[in-house]
């Protein structure tokens, strides 16, 4: 063999190694973004279903709903930026039934430069559960990782929400 | 009974003695329910204590001289905390039943726990049946929290109910199932949250869903074979009496409301059961059902045997409000101006107390109980209608700005939607004639949202979406009172503010108290005259269930079921319980 081939030939796989390295390194990272990105949306929905129970009034699939939690605007065809909705989930939004979530509130000006005083019977509700600043980042984009800006939600979406160990999505199956 | 007589003084220790290892209980008979109260003290057997619906124990040992010493003696951990549906947790609304030294009480999701309490030092789980709910299906379905009132004997049988529509016969001594049946169905949004009523051999239940679509029913199950015995729907279909009152030509009916979720009363004297029928479907939108709308809001008298109707006495006609009038309805007989009265009586979510002779439903008084009413001047002294009801408007006004109308700014109603009294049940003390009533207090807004159609009748709406034709606001503060009220003439003979709007209901004693929990974990007793309180024990946690009496060993103790954290509109109200959390427990207390 010759020497020069021989060495442009270990070069050329030398090269082609180093190559398929830095792409398995590449997904190996971006794996794992993907991962801290759904454990993310997961925490999210967690906190949407259960722990502030935000679908006790927007409703499972943040459509929106009228009775006993208020009139909630439809979450799907909201037209906020998601620094707004963090915004409205940390502050609440005065004189309406939608609760805040910061635990501190109005007892400092941080929400729209307005105290508790300042609202009195404006306050918006207290909350099912206070959120901290991570936890309302996971919401919001469990929000717009899953509904905000979807037309009617599916049966696919139905079981996605609520798992198939209930008959819960029975009535959306065609 | 006041005080035990010595020979069963001397007796009793001797049955109990016996009574620890667990003897089998006696059958649970029709003769035992009718004489609850006179010949079983010890017990508190149905879920009113007894049928006319008086939450009355006529144990005295714990009396307004001694209660001061009354401490908690034992505890028990309950579960049915878990998340379903809408809800982040189960709740605790329940009246335990005592028999015996053994306790049947549920938690939220329709657990019974056989608790032996007969020791008066511990409490003894001595089986659990879980009815095993799909949370998600019932609970997505439930207006307002995961709630189960409780169980009702029959022969040697428990007979309890599932959020999820069924009912369940199951062997009082062992806690396994018999039979179970299913009555109502969370696919068209029917829940089961009441107590059930046995009369002979039928269990009443009815179903709630007011704010999903349903139409109301009161059914009866025959406790022999597990089968329906009758159903009586209390929005009347097409030919039957009071149809003629959904003047909407769409069939509106159909989905009308009229939910049922507390159990009846019972008088034997005239063999009836009296119902009390929630709101009209749907809620705040009176201008998608003109006309009365019966019988929604209003009480049913029925015969047990064919639930045939005798008569209805419709408190709120077109009710724009939610003002339900499912909670209980007292059977007291008593002199009014001078002439033996055969009454029921009823302290209504709309804000007046009611006298109604039992025999026809004629209207017999009323008068305002809470605080401040702005949606009618008053009653009509005839009829008892609301004062300014107008027969020959579809929809009503009452007084205007009181109620949500179609594109019409928040309207303020007093008392607020959550009512005067929601269901939290009242106590009457017989040897007083006071009939106790634990109130919400306060104002709230209605906006009206135009109601959309059904898919059955053309619509968009689905069997299980929210059916209630716009929300309520909070306004401003809600609190509550507990007030002690003349039941023949309304009169309020004594009253007490109370830092909460209450959600827990009453009891009262021969030892001339009152007792009464509270959102903060306050449970308190009151004199029964004065309404003084006079004791108080903090649980810690909210309490949103009502307290029975019952005793062992010739000891009286006072038993109730704590664990509650309120809705953010409550909270809203009070944010000094914002940092609450609910639990699961029974508390005992005693001398
Ligand atoms: C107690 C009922 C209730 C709960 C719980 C609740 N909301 Fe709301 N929400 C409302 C109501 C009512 C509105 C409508 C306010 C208005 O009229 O502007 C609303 C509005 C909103 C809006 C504004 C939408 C827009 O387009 O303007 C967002 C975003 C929102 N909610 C998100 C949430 C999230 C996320 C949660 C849970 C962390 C939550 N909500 C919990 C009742 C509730």
């Amino acid at each position: 063999m010759d020497v020069r081939f021989a060495l442009r030939f270990s070069l050329a796989l030398a090269l082609i190694a180093a190559t398929i390295a830095s792409v398995r390194a590449q997904n190996v990272q971006s794996d794992t973004q993907n991962a801290e990105a759904a454990r993310v949306i997961a925490h999210g929905k967690d906190i949407f279903k259960t722990k502030a129970t935000c679908q006790f009034c927007h409703k499972w699939d943040a459509s929106g709903d009228q009775g006993y939690g208020g009139n909630a605007l439809s979450l799907r065809a909201t037209r906020l930026t998601p620094a707004q909705v963090a915004e409205t989930v940390k502050c609440g939004r005065p004189g309406t039934g939608m609760p805040y979530h910061d635990q501190f509130a109005y007892t400092d000006k941080r929400c729209y430069g307005v105290t508790r005083e300042q609202l009195g019977k404006d306050m918006p509700p207290e909350p099912n559960a206070f959120l901290n600043s991570d936890e309302i980042d996971a919401v919001v984009k469990y929000l717009f990782a899953t509904d905000v800006g979807r037309g009617p939600s599916t049966y696919e979406d139905c079981v996605a929400f609520w798992g198939t160990e209930t008959r819960q999505c029975e009535p959306m199956k065609q | 009974m006041r005080k035990l007589s010595p020979a069963m003084a001397l007796m009793t220790p001797l049955l109990m003695a016996g009574a620890l290892t667990p003897v089998r209980a006696a059958d649970m008979t029709f003769e035992r329910a009718l004489n609850a109260i006179s010949k079983e003290p010890q017990n508190w057997l149905l879920y009113y204590g007894n049928y006319q619906g008086y939450r009355f124990s006529p144990l005295g040992e714990i009396n307004t001289d001694n209660v001061k010493n009354l401490k908690p003696v034992f505890a028990v951990a309950l579960g049915g905390l878990q998340s379903g549906g809408r809800y982040a947790f189960g709740n605790l609304e329940g009246t335990p039943i005592v028999e015996d030294g053994m306790m049947y009480v549920t938690d939220g999701w329709g657990s019974v726990y056989a608790i032996d309490v007969s020791s008066g030092t511990k409490g003894d789980i001595k089986w659990k049946f879980d009815p095993g709910i799909d949370r998600a299906w019932a609970g997505d379905v439930a207006c307002c929290g995961v709630n189960n009132r409780g169980v009702a004997l029959w022969k040697d049988r428990v007979i309890s109910i599932a959020l999820d529509g069924r009912m369940f016969a199951v062997n009082k001594a062992t806690g396994e199932k018999v039979w179970e049946r299913k009555i109502a169905d969370p696919a068209l949004g029917e829940t089961i949250t009441m107590a059930p009523l046995v009369v002979r051999d039928l269990a009443i239940v009815g179903p709630a869903g007011g704010e999903f679509g349903i139409r109301g029913f009161i059914d009866a199950t025959d406790l022999n074979t597990g089968q329906q015995a009758w159903r009586t729907y209390t929005i009347p279909g097409t030919g039957e009496p009071g149809n003629d009152t959904w003047k909407d030509g769409a069939d509106r009916w159909k989905h009308g409301g009229g939910s049922v979720w507390e159990t009846a009363t019972y008088d034997p004297q005239t063999d009836t059961i009296y119902q009390g029928i929630g709101n009209a479907g749907a809620d705040w939108d009176p201008q998608y059902r003109p006309g009365d709308n019966k019988w929604a809001a209003s009480v049913l008298a029925l015969n047990p045997a064919d639930g045939k109707i005798k008569w209805g006495f419709q408190y709120t006609p077109n009710d724009p409000f939610d003002f339900d009038e499912i909670s209980e309805h007292p059977i007291i007989d008593a002199k009014v101006n001078g002439k033996e009265r055969k009454l029921v009586v009823h302290a209504a979510r709309n804000g007046f107390f009611y006298a109604l002779d039992r025999t026809n439903g004629a209207f017999v008084g009323g008068k305002q109980y809470v605080d401040k009413l702005n949606w009618t001047t008053g009653l009509d002294p005839e009829t008892g209608l609301p004062a300014n009801y107008d027969p020959k408007s579809g929809v009503q006004v009452y007084s205007p700005g009181t109620h949500g109308m179609r594109g019409e700014p928040l309207a303020t109603v007093c008392p607020s939607h959550f009512g005067a009294k929601n269901w939290e049940p009242t106590a009457y003390n017989p040897t007083l004639n006071t009939l106790y009533i634990p109130s919400i207090e306060g104002c709230d807004g209605i906006e009206t949202v135009a109601q959309k159609d059904f898919v059955d009748q053309g619509g968009t709406v689905k069997p299980r979406d929210r059916f209630s034709g716009g929300a309520f606001k909070m306004t401003g503060r809600l609190y509550g009172s507990l007030k002690a009220i003349d039941p023949t003439t309304g009169d309020v003979k004594a009253a007490v503010r109370l830092d909460f709007p209450n959600y827990a209901g009453a009891l009262a004693t021969a030892g001339n108290l009152v007792f009464l929990g509270q959102a903060d974990g306050i449970f308190a007793a009151y004199d029964a005259k004065t309404l003084n309180k006079v004791w108080s024990f903090s649980v810690g946690t909210g309490i949103n269930a009502p307290a029975i009496s019952y005793s062992v060993n010739g000891k009286q103790y006072i038993a109730v079921l704590a664990g509650s954290r309120q809705s953010p509109f409550v909270m809203q109200s009070d944010p000094s319980v914002k940092y609450s959390s609910t639990t699961s427990m029974l508390f005992v207390f005693g001398l």
